[in-house]
């Protein structure tokens, strides 16, 4: 799941960083009798790292903006294709109609609010959220996702909202072809 | 009394208020530190705590941290920045009182009042408590982050007109001609006035717009009829919070600036790129926080995409300016290590290693998946607690002089590293197993995180109080001595 891939990768940067940070903490009490050389090399170095952060940046960018959630960056459905449900929160419970789906279907939740703003958040059967989208009073935002398994699915509010914002769940079921 | 008599009476009441806003900044932390520990060990079962109070007590951290992370950053700078342009200790002091006065109403607010609608006050569930807190608990709090907004208004304003009188402008205090290579860089600013410049300019904006929403929050309190459209309050809370908690680490490390070439013997570098970093920090400060909007599906989509794309934008002058400035001026330059080096080498390294999740969060694609989970938390908590608060408590043990190699301070230094690093790592593992953020009860298999996730506090609370103490201690003495760097 992509959730593995960005923990990965975090983990292999964030810890190539830290292990930068301690090489030179470490070798900071030996001093250099002239700086100069190795300064000018630092900062040609830099120049390389600059030129290869903006590639990562470019690249990313353009590989994961092609990716957007927004329904007007979708690629059109025919309306046959499109099953629509209302998921509408309230404090602090979620009403998803209807919430029975089959494998390969494509549901266009309509999600909106009666009160204050909740999250609503979509986790397949193995507990990890596979999309969401927030749940905003006066707006109605449209999440579109193909079921891929069959099982139950749990909604779970992903903005806090008060006192039971934890208890704020419901289930879709799935079943298979 | 002779001019010197003078001067030096003045170089005394400044150097306490710099200390009174360190102790005052000491034990906030280490009461919000303690707050948070204990919603850690509610999450992982070792204690039960009603979810009325865990939200309660979640509220009082969000808001206590983000405020002394303010206050505290807020020393740094106008310590230093004072070195360099005339600005006025009693406004500084008034900030100082007007953030007690916001603390005491906040505080009463969520203790007395019960109020727990997040530090965030999300419009407009300050006004559906669900019967748990009152209108007057919900305006009690939003007065309080007034009265501290208007502290901030207060010395911002002041720095600035000191900045100004200087350099004849803002842009000239930013360094905007040394950016572009239009004036001598020899003939820039120095990091501390280039950094208050930023700080001043950005939490201006700021503070402007989260008190529009404070009064309009504040309206609807008291006259529900008097609604407004959701998605506008949300943008501009989220411009305020995203650009005062930013803020918050471009005061502090003025820290890392200031401080490392005291030890190293090494000038901080200023050229070009330091300034230009600087000025594409300001514009992108303000410009970055839709990416706190990414799942507002109603939001125009060109603002959501500018987010991702400033945001990874964003990373580059912290990891190729300042991370890269920290690192090329220790590297080898024969420091010996002490608690306040460590403290703010630590603190540079931690604001850079955490911009890597942050940035990651900040991609649409991945937003949609890690969005409100423990993996936010966990990326805002690497480069506040091991960045921003870091490089605090290194200037916290450089100006009270307990930065010994003795004693027990590297304990310390070593318990809030460690601990530290246990701590937002095991945030981020539950973020990528989707455990959400802000639950006041977890599931069973979300609790080995929260108990790996509590050690690291532990050790962490541990760690801060030792050097928190420290500083506290040696309070009367380093208030008569003299600053070393000045």
């Amino acid at each position: 799941m992509i959730q593995d891939v960005v923990w990965g990768g975090s983990i292999v940067l964030m810890g190539a960083l830290a292990l930068v940070f301690a090489w030179v903490a470490a070798g900071a009490d030996m001093a250099l009798a002239d700086y100069r050389p190795a300064i000018a090399s630092a900062y040609r170095l830099r120049h390389w790292l600059f030129a290869l952060a903006l590639l990562v940046l470019i690249g990313a960018n353009w590989r994961t903006l092609g990716e957007l959630p927004y329904l007007s960056s979708l690629a059109p459905l025919p309306a046959a294709e499109i099953h629509p449900a209302d998921a509408v929160g309230e404090q602090w419970a979620w009403t998803v109609t209807p919430n029975k789906f089959v494998v390969g279907q494509t549901a266009e939740f309509r999600v909106t609010t009666k009160d204050v703003n909740h999250g609503f958040g979509l986790y397949d059967p193995s507990m990890r959220i596979v999309a969401q989208t927030q749940a905003m009073p006066g707006y109605t935002n449209v999440l579109r996702y193909t079921f891929i398994e069959p099982g139950v699915y749990r909604v779970l509010c992903l903005e806090y909202c008060g006192l039971a914002h934890h208890d704020m769940k419901t289930e879709i079921t799935v079943t298979a072809q | 009394m002779t001019v010197q008599a003078v001067a030096a009476r003045n170089e005394i009441g400044a150097r306490g208020a710099v200390l009174t806003y360190l102790a005052v900044c000491g034990i906030v932390l280490l009461l919000m530190m303690l707050f948070g520990l204990t919603m850690r060990l509610d999450q992982a079962q070792w204690i039960s705590l009603d979810p009325a109070v865990f939200y309660m007590l979640m509220t009082m951290h969000g808001a206590g941290m983000v405020g002394i992370a303010g206050l505290s950053g807020a020393a740094v700078m106008w310590h230093f920045v004072r070195r360099h342009v005339p600005v006025s200790t009693g406004v500084f002091l008034a900030n100082l009182v007007l953030f007690l006065l916001g603390a005491v109403l906040i505080l009463g607010a969520g203790f007395i009042g019960k109020f727990a609608a997040a530090w965030t006050f999300l419009y407009p569930l300050p006004a559906h408590s669900g019967d748990v807190w009152s209108v007057n608990a919900a305006a009690a709090y939003l007065v309080g982050l007034l009265l501290i907004g208007v502290g901030f208004l207060l010395l911002h304003l002041d720095i600035a007109r000191g900045i100004i009188s200087v350099y004849g402008g803002l842009g000239a205090g930013l360094g905007v001609r040394q950016a572009f290579g239009l004036a001598r860089e020899a003939d820039g600013p120095p990091p501390a006035v280039a950094a208050s410049t930023m700080a001043a300019i950005v939490n201006i904006l700021g503070i402007l717009f989260g008190a529009a929403v404070l009064v309009i929050s504040l309206v609807n309190l008291y006259e529900p009829s008097f609604a407004f459209n959701a998605l506008a309050a949300k943008n501009l809370i989220y411009f305020f919070g995203h650009v005062f908690i930013n803020a918050t680490i471009y005061m502090a490390v003025i820290a890392v600036y200031e401080i490392l070439p005291v030890y190293s013997h090494r000038a901080w570098r200023t050229n070009r790129a330091f300034y230009f970093a600087w000025v594409l920090s300001t514009l992108m400060v303000l410009s970055v926080y839709p990416h706190h909007l990414l799942m507002d599906f109603a939001m125009p989509t060109w603002a959501l995409i500018l987010g991702q794309i400033v945001s990874w934008l964003s990373g580059l002058p912290v990891l190729l300016v300042t991370a890269f400035g920290a690192l090329t001026n220790v590297y080898r330059s024969g420091l010996r290590w002490n608690v306040a080096a460590g403290l703010v080498f630590v603190g540079a390294a931690g604001w850079a290693i955490g911009v890597i999740p942050a940035i990651l969060d900040g991609t649409i694609a991945i937003n949609s998946v890690m969005h409100n989970t423990q993996w936010v938390p966990g990326h805002f908590h690497t480069y506040l607690l091991l960045g921003a608060i870091a490089m605090v408590l290194g200037f916290m043990t450089y100006i009270g002089g307990t930065e010994s190699e003795f004693g027990l301070g590297p304990v310390g230094f070593w318990l809030y590293l460690v601990g530290g690093a246990i701590f937002v790592l095991a945030f981020l593992a539950a973020g990528s197993a989707s455990v959400p953020r802000r639950y006041a009860v977890h599931l069973p298999a979300w609790l080995p995180y929260d108990r790996v996730g509590s050690i690291g506090a532990v050790l962490a609370f541990a760690g801060a109080l030792l050097l928190v103490v420290q500083f506290l201690a040696r309070l009367g003495t380093a208030w008569h001595a003299r600053d070393e760097a000045s």
